[in-house]
């Protein structure tokens, strides 16, 4: 599954593994081409991107992950102080030209879809909600995983090191 | 700390915190206007009319691919303002590190102060603590002439004895030693927490 692990100190590290990563894309690009939405963002709740589809090109869509889940975790906060004891689960931007439709997928995950007006809300609500389903699944399938220790090893940290130096001079 | 095997990357977040007018801002700023552009992304900063920070700047670093993998660092600041601690709480969700941004003028101590207890307590919330977390400090605004003595900013703030720097972000001075460091801590205090 999507391995949401909990470190010795109490920081959360998520990875994704290959597999996991095409049903994603799969799912994503079905919900795309159903809704007619021009872009679709699948972000982790700390704001950082996990993978896209649609009209990727014109938008920056790494500013776009860290807003929307400013823009979640900004509600939540809105929903403890008007007594809603849940999160709110979903937000939605009505534009002139463009709405942005934003749900959350458990507790880690959210996903953002940008449609043009002419798109009705309902269809996208319909799909969406399916694909979160989906979506829900495929976290929680359980597979082995990869091991992190094996990249950020010795050798890792000393690379980046110098490329640092390389590119802060 | 967010892995993807499929396009092998590894995504860090490390954000700047500190009291208000600190300089957490400017750091950005600077580490945006001198590193090439192909390192980087656009810089976002949310603004209010008078040029403070109302939520947060946000960038993202790629340096590159090392042993095949692509490690991107996204830097965030929070609003310093007191005033804005939920903010600055809501930036701090699935933080991997954290630069401190103190202000060395004598007269903010206690703003100093206040905004690292306020750090404290929102790592607390989380499951971390200060004690045991890859942070650094950056003591900025070091060119003022009423700075306090590092021995005195060291005595009052860096009780856990992280790495500090000195700082004078808006000439770059000390701003891609400080990054370079809390990098460098967060990679290490990754590999001891798998």
């Amino acid at each position: 599954m999507v391995q949401v692990k909990k470190l010795k100190d109490g920081s959360r590290q998520i990875i994704l593994n290959a597999k996991q990563f095409d049903e994603i894309t799969r799912i994503l690009s079905e919900l795309a081409a159903k809704t007619k939405a021009s872009t679709i963002l699948l972000a982790d709740i700390s704001g950082q991107l996990i993978t896209q589809r649609g009209n990727t090109e014109d938008i920056n869509t790494a500013i776009l992950s860290a807003l929307a889940a400013s823009d979640f975790a900004a509600t939540s906060e809105m929903a403890k102080l008007v007594g809603e004891e849940a999160k709110f689960k979903l937000l939605f931007h009505e534009g002139e030209k463009r709405n942005v439709y934003l749900s959350n997928i458990g507790d880690n995950f959210f996903l953002v879809v940008v449609f043009d007006v002419s798109v009705t809300l309902g269809l996208v609500r319909i799909y969406t909600k399916k694909a979160i389903q989906n979506l829900t699944s495929v976290f929680e399938s359980s597979e082995s995983d990869e091991d992190a220790s094996k990249v950020i090893d010795q050798d890792f940290s000393s690379m980046l090191g110098d490329m640092l130096d390389e590119s802060f001079k | 700390m967010f892995i993807n095997w499929a396009l092998q990357e590894i995504n860090l977040k490390i954000v700047y915190y500190g009291p208000g007018m600190s300089g957490k801002t400017t750091n950005l700023e600077y580490v945006h206007s001198k590193l090439d552009p192909s390192l980087t992304g656009e810089l976002v900063t949310l603004k209010t009319k008078e040029d403070r920070t109302i939520f947060f700047d946000f960038m993202q670093i790629e340096v590159g691919k090392i042993k095949g993998k692509k490690p991107k660092f996204n830097l965030y600041t929070v609003p310093g303002q007191v005033y804005y601690a939920s903010s600055r709480k809501i930036i701090l969700n699935g933080v991997d590190g954290v630069v401190f941004v103190a202000d060395s003028q004598a007269d903010r101590m206690e703003g100093n102060i206040e905004t690292l207890l306020d750090l404290e307590k929102n790592l607390t919330s989380m499951g971390y603590s200060l004690e045991n977390f890859p942070w650094v400090i950056q003591y900025n605004k070091r060119d003022l002439p009423n700075s306090e003595s590092i021995e005195a900013l060291q005595k009052k703030l860096n009780f856990f004895n992280v790495p500090y720097f000195d700082g004078v972000a808006i000439r770059g001075t000390g701003v891609f030693d400080t990054l370079k460091a809390v990098i460098n801590l967060v990679v290490k205090h990754v590999q001891t927490q798998l």
